[in-house]
């Protein structure tokens, strides 16, 4: 009696939330109906392709963990891996240095700073495709060439930059700079913008001026937009792929190819989109383990966000 | 007091001093980033220019627009151009609109599975975009929606970041108004469209301008759901201009094609844009 009661006020709970809950749906639907087709159903192919060899056409056999095992001995990947670490360990701390230092440049109540912030941030809302058809002609190896000619002025002989197998990825290196540095000004801008003045009176107070203020005031509560910065744009660098797509195609001989080139190469030049499918769970993972490693390293979450 | 104007003088002078070294050193950053596309638009006015090289002249003569001509007659330019447009206004409207709904749900909705769907739509957000281009290209393929504008602007019709940025805005928004409108008879609907999404109008356009950018310049996810020429974007067809090595005036004229729509977009939204970094830290 007492249970029959009970299971009926359940359902009719049940129903209530139900009538409540029904007219919001058709508010997420689209949303939840991108996301399924465009991030989950891949998601879950990824590892599905994974074990399958296949060239999306004609072959399609399974291979159970054999893709996982040929990682180890892809030297091909390995060079990817190295180069794409190369490519962060040189950019990352370029970034932050160059960012910082222009952000603490132009964050004055000087006449025209604003059209200077404007104009930094002028290189970051081109498209990687634009970027590239101008750098290729910068870059060129003629002496004459616009940096070569630059270089000459102050006595350096002409480089072959972008076919080059040690030059090309600083070249890189150098034109993600240029394009990401005004974008990271902005963020570092806001941060700076964030610590109250009344700390930078009362570090004068004690004493402490030019250099030491920066040092005692800036420098920490920069802290966790340091951390952010690192994260995000660690995160962007292993993913650089456009500017390499189109300006070196990988070379020469493979001192470009990252791993994300290395995964394009596998699956849209060699068809092999099950080792490329393993390849991106790996990627995937490296992406993930090295984020987590550095908010935790950073100590990112703990002041601001 | 002669005393006392020596020593203002003396405060002054060095941050005078200071003052030119700064303007200097910012100039100096700023030639770095302008004249490349100064020499852009010179380049690509200039006649039978084979390859950039220096000393430039800045200002071509004669200033011609062959190069413009030649670019739109040899290659699908003007269709890319069209492609570009089309795909980038379609995904900015619907990712706005769709996001600014997911987010008044988020914000205001109690309905069965929030949390859970929440938590996973969070979790989609951490997936960087390259580890999915190889699956997403699988399940298009198989799907059958390579090379259709389906593909292009699909991904695009909602926004993760988009729905939070909202979500956000609508919570801060006092529940009197929804309330209110209850009160006057107004459904979900209505107190959405009528009440509370006029206050978040400055979210929207923040996300409105991101997304705009970042769909007109992305790269990678457009170049591997389109093999024809004819349904390329701007940026993928530009990408394969760049890689033919053709000569400099083209290859320039491509380039200010391919700026100046993004510039035009951050002369007039430049507030926007910078509120939405500075908000988020995030892009698109």
């Amino acid at each position: 009696m007492a249970v029959a009661g009970s299971s009926q006020r359940n359902t009719s709970q049940f129903l209530k939330r139900l009538r409540s809950s029904l007219p919001w749906y058709p508010f997420i639907i689209i949303n939840a109906l991108v996301f399924v087709i465009f991030n989950l159903v891949p998601w879950v192919s990824m590892f599905r392709y994974s074990i399958l060899k296949t060239d999306l056409l004609s072959t399609r056999e399974f291979v159970g963990l054999d893709h996982f095992v040929r990682m180890v001995t892809d030297a091909k990947l390995h060079k990817a891996m190295l180069n794409t670490a190369w490519f962060t360990l040189m950019y990352i701390p370029l970034l932050v240095a160059v960012s910082l230092g222009v952000a603490i440049l132009v964050n004055r109540p000087l006449r025209g700073m604003k059209a200077f912030r404007a104009i930094y941030f002028l290189p970051n809302i081109t498209s990687v495709a634009v970027l590239a058809l101008i750098f290729r002609r910068f870059l060129s190896p003629r002496p004459d060439g616009p940096l070569n000619f630059l270089i000459g002025l102050v006595g350096i002989p002409p480089q072959k930059w972008l076919i080059d197998v040690t030059q090309a990825m600083p070249s890189i290196v150098g034109i993600s700079l240029w394009e990401a540095f005004g974008y990271f000004m902005v963020i570092w801008l806001a941060g700076l913008q964030a610590i109250p003045n009344e700390l930078y009176d009362a570090a004068k107070v004690d004493g402490a001026n030019g250099w030491r203020l920066h040092r005692y005031v800036t420098i920490p509560l920069l802290r966790p937009t340091a951390a952010f910065i690192i994260v995000i744009a660690t995160i962007g660098a292993l993913q650089v792929f456009g500017s390499i797509f189109i300006l070196t195609g990988g070379g020469p001989v493979n001192a470009t190819t990252t791993v994300v080139y290395h995964i394009y190469n596998e699956a849209f030049n060699f068809g092999r989109f099950g080792y490329a499918s393993a390849l991106s769970i790996l990627f995937f993972a490296m992406i993930l383990i090295i984020a987590l490693i550095q908010s935790r390293y950073l100590r990112f979450g703990d002041d601001v966000y | 007091m002669a005393v006392s104007e020596t020593t203002t003088a003396s405060v002054e002078k060095p941050n005078l001093i200071r003052e030119a070294i700064i303007y200097i050193l910012m100039a100096a950053v700023a030639i770095t980033t302008v004249g490349p596309f100064l020499i852009m638009v010179s380049v690509s006015l200039t006649q039978n220019i084979r390859f950039i090289i220096f000393p430039i002249e800045l200002i071509p003569s004669p200033m011609t627009l062959e190069n413009f001509q030649t670019l739109f007659a040899r290659t699908d330019a003007l269709r890319w151009l069209f492609n570009s447009v089309y795909v980038a206004v379609v995904s900015t409207l619907g990712g706005v609109i769709t996001s600014s709904m997911a987010g008044y749900a988020f914000a205001r909705g109690n309905f069965w599975g929030k949390n859970a769907i929440f938590i996973l739509f969070l979790g989609i957000l951490i997936v960087p975009d390259t580890a999915l281009i190889v699956p997403q290209f699988v399940v298009l393929s198989r799907l059958g929606l390579v090379n259709t504008y389906t593909a292009l602007i699909g991904p695009w019709f909602a926004s993760i970041f988009g729905t939070f940025l909202l979500r956000q805005a609508y919570l801060s928004i006092p529940r009197d108004y929804d309330d209110a409108a209850t009160i006057d008879g107004a459904n979900l609907w209505q107190n959405w469209w009528h009440v509370l999404m006029p206050q978040v109008v400055p979210t929207m356009a923040t996300l409105a301008v991101l997304r705009f950018m970042g769909n007109w310049n992305s790269f990678f996810y457009p170049m591997i759901v389109t093999s024809k020429s004819d349904m390329r974007t701007l940026t993928v067809g530009l990408g394969t201009v760049a890689r033919s090595g053709g000569d400099a005036g083209l290859d320039m004229a491509g380039a200010v094609i391919g700026f100046l729509p993004t510039l035009l977009v951050f002369v007039l939204m430049q507030r926007y844009i910078i509120r939405g970094i500075s908000l988020s830290g995030v892009k698109g």
